[in-house]
């Protein structure tokens, strides 16, 4: 038996697993790697989330660097909420409109039709995003600490790129959710009009506490808000909402995120997209 | 026959994929590493336990001051050699031989002066560029007894930089809501009796508070009837500021308040009393503060504030202070404008009991601190730590005592080992001063050189723009609304004002209504010392006094709301009478406010009865304690009773001195 026939039909033979387990393996790994060699090889995506959260940084962070917020220079705050911002970006593009568009080009019927285990095309996906939004943050902490002066522990700097880093989870699961209910061709358009408002809503831009009185009533509602605090909250920032708020939110949100997701995927079985 | 779940992703990846995780965390945390990191954190003293960070000071010159008397914070050593190396005391000599100093070294003659530790201000109130000030004047640490926590943090980070005097601080004080400390407008978290003092001591240890202060002050000595913190309650934050290792310091009003503060506990007084002579009670109180369990050995300090105290009661000397000439070069607009503030009004008290209370304190063995309580009236940041030791020695200290009250003293009191002594490895705060203040204590004012960390303080005072010249009121008409709120007075409008200012919810509109001005508003709680009124300036925005010499009282026409018939008919004096409605729209009384420099930070007011007919009231600028003739800003608004309030004002004049109407006409 040869171990292709492992994955689609489990064998109890024991001393056979580790060789499926392996052949698992690549098979993620595989799928990871052309993920992310295709996203490198469409520079269409791969500028704009790169570049727009560290333009932005650049205009907002470093031309405001004399300012302080919350016992912080600007230039230290807005590198944690402009890296939220980034990151979600990285996260809801890779899933929401990548999806969508793969859907609207079959390549997810295709891809049923192979031996490869639908999970591994996610987890393809979420190692990407991840990868990326870990590339954006350290050239936004490179642009902050080699250019814009911000000075943090070596510690903080290490938290800070671990909560941003791990901020990308949710959001993945959101932008899966927004790439089964949207189409492949208006997915990009709606997806910028969740992601702007929201992420300046959100306190992302500018802080939260520079917003009029009714957008801060109105931003605990919004995913991005609490994935801003807990960055906040790594730089030592007091947040204006518990952690434990905060990460709640973010895990109902995934949550919503997946079983929205679950459900879309269930409706399209078979339909247009597949 | 059994199906297996699959759990493929705990199985092993191959080799190579593990080694390339390995190398990318590798990377990400050698990035991490490589980015930058701040430059001498201030030190984390946030956390409790050692009340003081550790010295971060920068690295500072190296030098050697020669032939100078040197003062060690304690005593006279005679003239001998002093090694500063990067920012520290590296050697003192012995008489008679000179110290082997490195080649090379830059040397400060200081034949013919005297070297004394960096002066330390036990009691200041640092704000704004308070730092800066005092350090031109040889004062290298100032202790803040009430600030705004984060404003107190951002000093403590800069410790040991050039340019100011380090900064620690209580952070906020500890009083109740309406007692003092509440009054200037910063928002305290004040207690009442539920509050667990362990909590409130453990939230300012946790806000960075390098002691604590609490306030015993009923204002029975001012003349008011203020709410204080209950002995319990001061015996429980001591306790509390104990066990958490931080000091605790009381504000005290009086001889009974000083005494209650140290049996409660407290480690020093940061005020000494005019109202009573010192007993027997007050100083075994003080010297039994060691004995208690867990205290800090040794008796309780007390730091008098004399100058403030002076000025308090009337007699301060502030303003021949401010003329001596190896003073008055380097006094900012500012600190000179400080010294020659007073209180308004005097208070009962006797400069003499504070006196002999330092007296036979310091008999005691009570350390004596010299602290100046600047920025209040009569005082200036700096300058007045040497008006201070003066006065120390006017009460009975030695002059080597006074010199001591504001180095060594203060730095063993706060336990701040880094600095206060002129011995090696001490922080190289230093001051040079033209001749003995050992002999006369006045020398210190006649500084040569001061160092910070070793690195050379300016002395000079910086360029001060050119003063604008105090515009000059005329007596005359300012208002008749008849085309608006308009004045002929200052930016030329009445505007609304409440206690939003200070963080109160009172509200008010102030319009111009059939050629009068109605002021409507509520007075809610909020704020302690609540107001809402149609305010005018008299000169500028930033409240610079204009020059009122000529004019001898405020007069204007007011009513209440009570005749509503014939509001807005000018002139009117029909009587109507008090219908009654005003008891139900508020406005009985109307506060007139004037705003003053040498009233300091607090307006002084006069109340006048209203009726429902307009009548003409005229209240003397004497009245309000302005004799200066400098007037910023004029208010009229309600009363202090919470509740809706409606007011009409008319025809708003400035009376000439000397002009006929005298008194409160009506």
């Amino acid at each position: 038996m040869s171990t292709h026939d492992a994955a689609v039909a489990p064998s109890p033979a024991t001393p056979r697993l580790p060789g499926r387990g392996r052949h698992l393996a690549r098979l993620f790994a595989t799928e990871a790697r052309y993920e992310l060699l295709k996203v490198l090889r469409m520079p269409a995506f791969a500028i704009p989330t790169l570049a727009f959260p560290c333009l932005f940084y650049a205009f907002f962070g470093l031309a405001f660097g004399g300012q302080s917020a919350g016992g912080v220079s600007m230039g230290t705050y807005l590198l944690a909420t402009y890296g939220a911002f980034g990151v979600i970006g990285a996260s809801l593009f890779g899933f929401g409109v990548g999806v969508a568009t793969e859907r609207g080009q079959g390549w997810m019927l295709l891809k049923r039709a192979t031996p490869m285990p639908p999970a591994a095309y996610f987890a393809a996906k979420t190692v990407t995003a991840l990868l990326f939004s870990a590339v954006l943050v350290a050239s936004l902490f490179a642009l902050g600490g080699f250019v814009g002066g911000v000075a943090l522990p070596t510690a903080t700097w290490a938290a800070l790129f671990a909560v941003l880093v791990a901020g990308a989870l949710p959001f993945c699961a959101l932008g899966l959710a927004l790439g089964y209910l949207c189409g492949p061709n208006s997915a990009p358009a709606i997806v910028n009009l969740l992601y702007l408002p929201a992420s300046f809503a959100s306190g992302l831009w500018i802080p939260v506490q520079a917003l009029p009185g009714w957008l801060q009533g109105l931003a605990p509602w919004l995913p991005p808000y609490h994935f801003g605090q807990l960055a906040l909250g790594a730089l030592g920032v007091e947040p204006a909402t518990p952690p434990a708020v905060s990460v709640a939110a973010l895990a109902l949100a995934t949550v919503i995120g997946l079983a929205v997701a679950r459900w879309a995927y269930r409706r399209d079985s078979g339909q247009t997209y597949g | 026959m059994t199906t297996r779940t699959n759990t493929p992703k705990r199985k092993p990846r191959p080799a190579r994929a593990w080694l390339a995780a390995l190398g990318a965390i590798l990377a990400v945390a050698a990035f991490l590493a490589l980015l930058p990191t701040p430059v001498a954190p201030g030190g984390e003293s946030a956390s409790g336990g050692t009340p003081w960070p550790s010295g971060t000071s920068r690295p500072g010159g190296t030098f050697a001051v020669t032939g100078a008397r040197v003062f060690d914070g304690e005593g006279a050593l005679g003239t001998v050699d002093v090694l500063v190396e990067e920012g520290r005391i590296a050697a003192v000599g012995a008489p008679g031989e000179a110290l082997a100093l490195p080649p090379g070294v830059p040397r400060v003659d200081g034949t013919g002066h005297t070297l004394l530790p960096g002066f330390i201000d036990a009691h200041v109130h640092a704000m704004g560029d308070g730092p800066e000030q005092a350090l031109r004047f040889g004062v290298t640490t100032v202790l803040d007894m009430f600030a705004d926590p984060e404003w107190a943090a951002e000093q403590r980070a800069k410790h040991g930089e050039p340019g100011a005097a380090d900064v620690f601080s209580a952070g906020y004080l500890a009083t109740v809501a309406g007692g003092h400390g509440t009054q200037f407008g910063m928002p305290v978290p004040t207690l009442d009796a539920d509050t667990d003092p362990d909590t409130w001591i453990a939230e300012r240890v946790a806000e960075g508070s390098d002691y604590v202060k609490i306030v015993v002050e009923d204002g029975h000595t001012l003349g008011r009837d203020m709410k204080t913190l209950d002995a319990g309650m001061v015996a429980g934050l001591a306790r509390a500021a104990r066990a958490r290792g931080v000091l605790s310091v009381a504000h005290v009003g009086s001889r009974a308040e000083a005494e209650a503060a140290l049996a409660a506990g407290v480690d020093g007084l940061v005020h000494l009393f005019l109202d009573q002579a010192p007993d027997d009670a007050l100083v075994a109180a003080a010297v039994a503060t060691g004995d208690a369990p867990g205290a800090r050995p040794g008796p309780a300090f007390a730091v008098p504030t004399l100058a403030v105290l002076s000025s308090v009661a009337g007699v301060g000397t502030g303003a021949d202070f401010a003329e001596d000439p190896r003073v008055a070069d380097r006094l900012s607009r500012d600190q000179a404008a400080g010294l020659v503030r007073t209180y308004g009004t005097a208070t009962e008290g006797d400069l003499a009991h504070a006196r002999a209370a330092v007296r036979r304190l310091a008999a005691a063995g009570v350390p004596i601190l010299a602290g100046s309580d600047a920025p209040n009236p009569g005082t200036a940041h700096g300058a007045s730590l040497h008006h201070e030791m003066e006065l120390l020695v006017e009460a009975g200290l030695t002059p080597a005592a006074a010199l001591t009250a504001a180095t060594a003293a203060p730095a063993a009191a706060f336990g701040l080992d880094d600095r206060g002594r002129i011995a090696p490895g001490r922080r190289a705060d230093l001051v040079l001063v033209a001749g003995d203040p050992t002999a006369d204590v006045t020398a210190t004012r006649d500084l040569v050189a001061a160092w910070k960390a070793g690195v050379p303080a300016e002395l000079a005072k910086p360029e001060e723009p050119e003063a604008e010249a105090t515009p000059v009121v005329k007596p005359g008409l300012v208002s008749d609304f008849t085309s608006g709120p308009v004045a002929s007075l200052g930016v030329g409008r009445w505007v609304p004002s409440t206690d939003q200012r200070m963080g109160g919810t009172s509200v008010v509109d102030v319009e111009a209504v059939d050629g009068a001005l109605r002021i409507r508003g509520e007075i809610r709680p909020g704020f302690p010392y609540p107001w809402a009124g149609a305010f005018l300036l008299t000169n500028n925005a930033q409240m610079e006094p204009a020059d009122l010499s000529a004019v001898a009282a405020i007069a204007f026409r007011a009513r209440n709301a009570g005749s509503t018939g014939n509001a807005g008919s000018k002139g009117n004096t029909g009587s109507r009478g008090n219908t009654g409605v005003a008891s139900d729209t508020g406005g009985g009384v109307l506060r007139v406010f004037a705003f003053a420099p040498e009233l300091g930070m607090t307006p002084a007011t006069h109340t006048v009865e209203l009726t429902g007919d307009w009548q003409r009231f005229e209240v003397p600028l004497a009245d309000f304690g302005v004799t200066s003739g400098q007037v910023s800003a004029f208010l009229l608004g309600s009363g202090t009773e919470p509740g809706p309030f409606e007011l009409w004002v008319d025809d708003v004049e400035l009376v000439a001195a000397g002009s006929a109407a005298a008194g409160a006409g009506q």
